[in-house]
């Protein structure tokens, strides 16, 4: 799996698009239990997870506990990572930096920033190339080649 | 030789596009221009105004451009080097006190950097890093952010050199082939 970070309208999903031109995007449902990109297998060489933040959101409005909502995207990354696998393609996750401004006063928004954050971690942790995207321009911080 | 320099709040952008500039001006001499689009509304940013102005020192000729960049910048000669502080005021200024459009804002920047191209002028745009805290709640600030964001991608891909800055320590995003062109 690769992973493409950067703040708000830094620039991801052109440099994604550029990168994986014949790839199927997939948005993950808010809410959903996130199985919908299984419909997208056999179809292409190249899956992009976008949607994250939205997806986290809501399921801050859903689940009290932090655990079951990282239990269920620990979950969801595992079954993206064995997909790439049986199918032999990639799997791209465009993620959001959210962390670096002020702390919010909203306790949902506190919320949020952490989960992202914590997501983003895990999603490191299962990732062999990272990308960090500024103003259209990117880094790599993991992985190479 | 274009530059853009950005970075946080108090990060020492400002500071570290000085001396960019200064170094450009050492190579070239003719004046060295600061495009100023701050404006002194209210006594306290008059104020800041001139203590900035102070810190620069005595030797910058100030041009004054809160909407129409163009126009300043026809002002400069050849060759001369512009420090143009800072994109993100003129930005906002664009859209909310000069009723701009987006496309009308894109336009703007693609002719001043045209314009610094044809004219071989070295130029420097301070900007800040706004885009990596928690995403905007309201669609005015979206569009805000989106249109900055819009502007400072522009900015990077025309750019001969693009630096983040942090602690006042610049770190390379984007290298110019030669130092002074």
């Amino acid at each position: 799996m690769q992973l493409f970070i950067g703040g708000a309208c830094s620039g991801r999903r052109a440099l994604v698009a550029e990168r994986f031109p014949d790839a199927v995007w997939y948005r993950l449902v808010s809410g959903e239990e996130s199985e919908g990109w299984r419909n997208s297998l056999g179809s292409t060489h190249s899956l992009i997870v976008t949607g994250w933040a939205d997806w986290l959101d809501s399921a801050i409005g859903e689940v009290a506990d932090d655990e079951v909502i990282r239990a269920r995207w620990r979950e969801l990354l595992s079954a993206l990572g064995r997909a790439e696998t049986d199918e032999a393609m990639t799997v791209v996750l465009i993620l959001d930096e959210m962390g670096r401004g002020i702390i919010p006063m909203a306790p949902a928004q506190r919320r949020l920033r952490d989960l992202n954050g914590w997501l983003v971690q895990d999603s490191v942790a299962v990732c062999e190339a990272v990308w960090y995207v500024r103003h259209g321009l990117m880094q790599r911080l993991e992985g190479s080649g | 030789m274009i530059a853009f320099v950005s970075g946080g709040a108090r990060s020492g952008k400002s500071r570290h596009a000085e001396a960019l500039a200064r170094a450009y001006h050492a190579q070239r001499g003719g004046r060295l221009v600061y495009l100023a689009t701050a404006q002194a509304r209210d006594a306290e940013l008059s104020a800041r105004i001139d203590r900035h102005r102070r810190q620069r020192g005595d030797d910058w000729h100030t041009l004054e451009a809160p909407l129409y960049l163009d126009t300043a910048l026809a002002e400069v000669k050849r060759e001369e080097t512009v420090l143009l502080d800072c994109l993100t005021l003129w930005s906002s200024q664009w859209l909310y006190a000069g009723g701009g459009s987006d496309a009308g804002g894109e336009a703007m920047l693609t002719r001043v950097l045209d314009m610094a191209r044809e004219r071989r002028i070295a130029l420097v745009v301070v900007s800040n890093d706004l885009n990596e805290g928690l995403p905007p709640t309201d669609s005015e600030t979206w569009r805000y952010l989106a249109f900055l964001q819009r502007l400072h991608s522009l900015l990077a891909r025309k750019a001969d050199s693009v630096q983040e800055v942090i602690a006042g320590l610049p770190i390379e995003w984007k290298t110019a082939k030669e130092a002074i062109s």
